[in-house]
């Protein structure tokens, strides 16, 4: 199989095969970001994704992943992370058992790089990837602001050289360097020396048509007047004149999701009514589901073609 | 890689062009280096020339690492492509300092007087009443001072009063953390600490006779700091600033903004070790200052921009402020209570506390006073040393 994919050397040579690529893989990227990614392939640099919570960081890795027919390995990162969940471990039980049967059977010289060998070393996401076989992998080191900065210090190493130093057995490198992306919601500024060896997008609410694109892809069942309304009503509600009534503005992933619920609730045309009535689902926060009133729902839906001045 | 002659040609103009921008960005204040120009170049060369949009999206990708350098990015590489020459120009006239380069050598007022010709020791400035320049803090001096009201100090005194303010630490409380440590025996989670264990067993020819335990390290709780920038706050704001910014540096997460009728993001420039150099970009940054006061519009814009800022309700809010406000009160306790209910701790600075009996009963203050966990005195220096101890016990109190 690995012979026949294109994509284990060369991936993609154009950005129009990139966006192509993604656009199959259910992912419908504007051309900034499919220029970025593009870069990162060729490149062979890590990329930092940024941008509002619900904008399609994390998915783009999911799709990368189905176009390049490459596992996905994912980092969840958190307050307290530390190297030993994300790059390795010893496995100490094995390891101490291992000790037992060699003094059991008479010490052996170097019971010391017999219980230092790869096989009682746990890999953790890092390390797998490094390790990943022949097509390689798409790492996903998700929410890295998440995890403190400590923690930045041990990625450096693995985006700058693709490689993972263990002092009892030596350094691991790539055998295919992995497709690596870091997302942050921005919770803090990373630290320069890792955007450094990164390549950067900032991620924004995407336009109307590519949203629409987006709901009609992942809602199939959704009407062309339910889903065309969908996306013009989110769009508004990010546009400038509401989106300061709301403490945080829906990402696609809500704008999907509520087409989803639009369609459970047999809706074929959105009104002021069920919009109030379903707010919890673009909003998920009390003051924002209450500040979405039945007025404003209406001004939002009525004037379509006026444009936003 | 491919048409090598025709590369060359261009790739060489292309290299000046990338160097010559990326020389421009970063007088621009957009962080790049070297190493990053190279690279654009590079990807300049994978994307190709032919559209423009592409070019620019690869550039963007490559030399840009913050949301906020994007704008920057996208006009400078506009003009820097129609005509470098004008775009020169044009950078020259947004930043008066960019053409001359070499930042002008305006030497801290330290260092001028490090430099200057020293006084004649017998003979004491005329200006300078009581404060002895060349005794270094003595005791004495020092607890003259404490009592002392900054906003009555001299020109001289307040610098030396900025010196103490310097040495007092300021100690953030600590939380335990989610990182673990190596502890004794006495560790008191449950994780060995396997590395140690492994060392122990070395020390007993293989027995373990001690099993090390992992604990928990403390880290600080992260700050966010509001300080009040406006005309009745005008003398204490840049003491506060220089105090909080020595005081706190090695706390772990801080933000700071100050606030007049408008908000402003000092974290960047509290970034910067040096507390002058930090004076002056505050400074730089704040463009309301010695202005109004709109606490409660500038807490809401707070929160629509930087709510994030805010950690998992783990941080401690310093509002630095003479609760004289002139927005609605309305509008003030609702923000005041949407930053209680995501943070710890709000504290109230209050400078005007210096008064026998005084009572916040300005619209502002009266709403602050109720809303606010407490209310402190930061206006001489005995006061900020109690900061510290309060903080402490407000913190272990009502846990």
């Amino acid at each position: 199989m690995t012979d026949t994919t294109p994509a284990a050397t060369a991936p993609f040579n154009t950005i129009d095969a990139v966006v192509q690529a993604l656009e199959g893989a259910g992912y419908y990227a504007d051309r900034r970001l499919a220029t970025a990614v593009f870069l990162a392939l060729k490149l062979q640099r890590p990329l930092l994704l940024e941008g509002e919570p619900g904008v399609g960081k994390t998915e783009l890795a999911k799709a990368l992943s189905s176009a390049l027919q490459r596992e996905l390995l994912r980092l969840q990162c958190y307050d307290g992370l530390e190297q030993r969940e994300a790059l390795y471990e010893w496995n100490y039980a094995a390891q101490l058992l291992h000790m037992r049967a060699a003094e059991a059977h008479g010490a052996s010289s170097d019971v010391e790089s017999e219980v230092y060998q790869p096989r009682y070393l746990i890999r953790r996401p890092l390390l797998q990837a490094l390790q990943a076989p022949a097509p390689g992998a798409v790492l996903l080191i998700d929410e890295v602001d998440r995890a403190d900065e400590p923690f930045e210090a041990f990625l450096l190493e693995y985006l700058g050289e693709y490689q993972v130093s263990i002092p009892e057995l030596g350094t691991v490198r790539a055998l295919v360097p992995p497709v690596t992306i870091l997302t942050s919601n921005r919770t803090r500024e990373l630290n320069d020396a890792v955007k450094r060896r990164c390549l950067y997008h900032w991620l924004d609410y995407p336009e109307r048509d590519r949203e629409l694109a987006i709901v009609r892809a992942q809602v199939p069942k959704a009407g062309a007047v339910l889903s065309e309304q969908v996306a013009a009503f989110v769009g508004r509600l990010r546009s400038a004149p509401y989106v300061s009534a709301f403490q945080r503005a829906p990402g696609i992933a809500e704008s999907v999701e509520w087409a989803r619920a639009l369609i459970a609730l047999d809706t074929v045309e959105l009104d002021p009514e069920i919009v109030v009535d379903t707010a919890g689902i673009l909003f998920k926060q009390r003051d924002d589901v209450a500040a979405l009133t039945h007025e404003l729902a209406s001004d939002l839906l009525k004037p379509e073609e006026e444009p936003a001045s | 890689m491919s048409v090598p002659q025709l590369g060359d040609a261009r790739r060489g103009k292309l290299a000046d062009n990338m160097m010559g921008f990326g020389r421009a960005l970063r007088r621009a204040g957009v962080r790049t280096d070297s190493a990053r120009i190279a690279l654009a170049a590079e990807a300049a060369a994978l994307v190709g020339v032919d559209s423009r949009l592409d070019l620019a999206a690869a550039m963007e990708a490559v030399m840009i690492s913050r949301e906020q350098d994007r704008l920057v990015f996208r006009e400078l590489f506009d003009a820097w492509f129609r005509d470098p020459e004008l775009a020169n120009k044009l950078l020259a006239q947004m930043l008066p300092s960019a053409e001359g380069k070499a930042e002008p050598a305006k030497g801290r007022p330290r260092v001028r007087e490090a430099l200057a010709a020293p006084r004649d020791p017998a003979k004491p400035a005329q200006t300078e009443r009581e404060i002895d320049f060349d005794a270094a803090m003595t005791a004495s001096d020092r607890r003259r001072l404490h009592h002392a009201d900054f906003n009555a100090l001299g020109a001289a005194e307040y610098r030396l009063v900025e010196r103490l303010a310097r040495d007092i630490a300021l100690p953030v409380p600590t939380v335990p953390a989610r990182r673990l440590r190596a502890a004794g025996d006495a560790g008191a989670h449950s994780r060995m600490h396997w590395p140690g264990v492994w060392h122990e067993a070395a020390r007993t020819g293989g027995e373990m006779l001690r099993l090390p335990r992992l604990s928990r390290r403390k880290q600080p709780l992260p700050l966010l700091v509001l300080v009040d920038v406006s005309g009745s706050m005008e003398r204490y704001a840049r003491l506060l600033l220089a105090f909080l910014h020595a005081a706190t540096r090695r706390a772990g997460r801080r933000d700071v903004f100050a606030f007049g009728t408008q908000l402003t993001d000092l974290t960047p420039a509290f970034r910067i070790a040096d507390t002058d150099a930090m004076l002056g970009a505050a400074g730089e940054a704040i463009a309301d200052f010695a202005g109004g006061t709109r606490l409660g519009g500038s807490l809401g814009e707070l929160r629509q921009r930087h709510a994030r800022r805010l950690t998992g309700r783990r941080t401690l809010v310093l509002v630095i402020s003479d609760g004289l406000d002139t927005g609605e009160p309305e509008t003030l306790e609702r923000e005041l209570l949407w930053l209680k209910r995501h943070s710890r701790r709000v504290l109230w600075l209050n400078p005007l506390l210096r008064y026998e009996g005084y009572a916040p009963l300005a619209r502002g203050a009266a709403v602050l006073h109720r809303h606010a966990d407490a209310m402190l005195a930061v206006h001489n220096l005995s006061a900020l040393e109690q900061l510290a101890t309060s903080l402490a016990a407000l913190m272990r109190a009502g846990r």
